[in-house]
């Protein structure tokens, strides 16, 4: 297993053979997305018989304009937008200043609050979620972006937590006492020193949080009763609607997200993972 | 300021507690947000999960064992044990095998390579429900994969070879079909994730250790045996943990693709909180059998695999 490719040897091949086992990756990664996209403007009688045409050749786009005029896009993208934001923030400024706080304990403390973390994971999200939406109702939240918001506050901060935990430690104490002792005051020293090292961690924090709200399905079904978030849309879509149908919502909910991962992933050096893995 | 400026007198055990207090209020200020959010929305439930699967009324009221000895007397419980050790165990061993190639294959230096890596990466963001909505998609009756076994089967004949393919509907067939399609429509989503911690591990080995290796005359395979993959085990340690945890919750695609087929322990907890049967009770003690199944199967990786004292996380 070479980790670079070598120009010498018996190489043409070789680099055939590789060429042809990353194309091959590229269409598995890719295809979903395609079958997707062609299903979703499939004229009707394309789904029948026994094998799917891989193009189609008669696009229509019936489908589209019905999921679109029928009200099932539009209200469910602000939610979800709106509420991935909320999430988002919320995520960011609950986490980051925990984090912090976490990284400057000793480390045996630091271990046994990061394996804690790692194991509320472990617990069925159903079950909290489906307590959380017990006292949510009681609160009023049902049905509310705020309340959703919250409950994906929940499911995201132990994650994000522990990928922040890695980052705050990796930066050495000595940096925050050559500021404290150039006259900075603690906060001061936080804003200007530590949150601009910890940055690619917090665009790393961030994106993750986006993510998970956007995709997010159960608390999402838990806390609406009336407006859908765009995967509730899909599973609607999946339990009733027609099969092209469900590829169009898919589709719009899967669009957006390609374009932000397309541009993100750029930043998102795998590097920035690796706090979280010495944590 | 404070009313305790000096150790008081009763303080010998909280005294220190008090002054580490006072010496760190930025902390404590900072991380009581977090404190809080976790023991309000995620340890209270915990604790209310688990009051309320030993006190079911029907037997009895609290403390009583009574809903897990129904658990296990349950053939569609034990059915969803199985499924969910067979699913989790599939996805995590495709998950992590695809997810090293995918890896080895981006460390790699070849033209393209930034291009590459952005489509492979491209699933990361596609939401579980609609990676269960394409599954259904290509692994119905009239689906894609059918279609290109009948090609293939086609092809075959051919070249001589008759090869009878009997289209079958996936998702509905039930036992290990419907299973693998779970495993399946799992790992298209997550093998981004999977392949960028292990790619984050590949990149962290210095070049020098490999050049090192290499005029010590190691070949490909001792170099990845010995060197590679020793220095990779904290990141294959952190993706099969961070991978298991959720394969073993698995909820959405199970609902959509396998349904009423093969239940798993999430959709079984789902059913039993739903209306028809609408028991929180058995709902939670499956809830808990399923964290203590994650926290066996993540105590044991960790014991057989990683070893004592090297624990990553």
């Amino acid at each position: 297993m070479t980790v670079r490719a070598r120009s010498d040897g018996p190489g043409a091949i070789r680099r055939v053979l590789f060429g042809a086992w990353v194309t091959a990756c590229v269409a598995a990664a890719l295809f979903p997305i395609f079958v997707l996209v062609m299903v979703s403007v499939a004229p009707g009688a394309a789904l029948f018989g026994e094998r799917p045409a891989l193009i189609v050749t008669a696009p229509t786009f019936r489908f589209w304009r019905a999921v679109v005029e029928g009200g099932d896009l539009w209200a469910p993208l602000v939610k979800s937008l709106t509420v991935a934001v909320l999430t988002t923030i919320g995520a960011l400024a609950v986490a980051a200043p925990g984090a912090y706080a976490i990284a400057k304990l000793p480390v045996a403390a630091r271990r046994g609050v990061v394996v804690s973390l790692l194991v509320t994971r472990m617990f069925p999200e159903l079950t909290i979620g489906v307590s959380v939406a017990t006292r949510f109702a009681q609160l009023g939240l049902t049905d509310t972006y705020w309340g959703l918001a919250l409950a994906h506050v929940t499911g995201v901060l132990p994650f994000i937590a522990w990928i922040l935990v890695g980052a705050f430690e990796a930066i050495p104490s000595d940096v925050e006492a050559a500021a404290s002792i150039d006259g900075a005051s603690r906060l001061a020293t936080l804003r200007r020193v530590v949150l601009p090292m910890t940055a690619p961690a917090l665009a790393v924090a961030a994106l993750f949080a986006w993510l998970y709200s956007w995709n997010e399905f159960l608390y999402a079904r838990l806390l609406t009763t009336s407006q859908n978030t765009l995967p509730l849309q899909v599973f609607q879509a999946i339990d009733r609607g027609t099969r092209q149908q469900m590829a169009a919502v898919a589709v719009a909910l899967v669009i957006p997200i390609l374009g932000i991962v397309a541009v993100l992933q750029r930043h998102l050096r795998p590097g920035a993972l690796a706090g979280a893995i010495r944590g | 300021m404070s009313d305790r400026a000096t150790p008081s007198r009763p303080g010998s055990l909280l005294g220190p507690g008090a002054a580490w207090i006072r010496a760190h209020t930025l902390e404590v200020a900072l991380a009581a947000p977090l404190v809080g959010y976790l023991l309000l929305l995620t340890a209270a439930p915990i604790v209310e999960t688990v009051r309320l699967s030993l006190s079911a009324p029907l037997d009895g009221g609290f403390p009583s064992l009574g809903r897990y000895r129904a658990l296990l007397a349950s053939d569609l419980f034990r059915a969803a044990l199985r499924n969910t050790v067979i699913v989790a165990l599939l996805s995590l061993v495709l998950e992590i095998g695809l997810g090293l190639l995918v890896a080895l294959t981006l460390h790699r230096r070849f033209p393209l390579r930034g291009l590459v890596r952005t489509l492979v990466l491209m699933p990361l963001g596609v939401p579980t429900v609609v990676s269960a909505a394409v599954m259904l998609l290509v692994f119905s009756r009239a689906g894609y994969l059918n279609g290109l076994l009948l090609a293939a089967a086609d092809g075959l004949a051919l070249i001589g070879v008759h090869w009878r393919f009997e289209p079958v509907g996936w998702t509905v067939a039930g036992g290990w079909r419907t299973l693998f399609t779970v495993a399946v429509a799992d790992t298209w989503k997550v093998l981004p994730v999977v392949s960028l911690i292990l790619l984050a591990g590949l990149q962290a080995i210095p070049e020098e250790v490999e050049e090192a290796a290499k005029v010590d005359g190691a070949t490909g395979w001792g170099r990845a045996r010995h060197v590679v993959l020793p220095l990779l085990a904290p990141y294959l340690t952190v993706a099969v943990i961070l991978r298991a945890i959720d394969a073993f919750r698995i909820f959405e695609v199970a609902l959509v693709l396998a349904g009423r087929v093969e239940p798993v322990l999430g959709t079984y907890i789902w059913g039993r909180y739903a209306p028809p049967t609408s028991d929180p009770y058995t709902a939670a003690a499956g809830a808990v059998v399923l964290f203590l199944l994650i926290l066996g199967f993540v105590s044991l990786y960790l014991r057989l695999v990683v070893g004592r004292g090297e624990a990553v996380a």
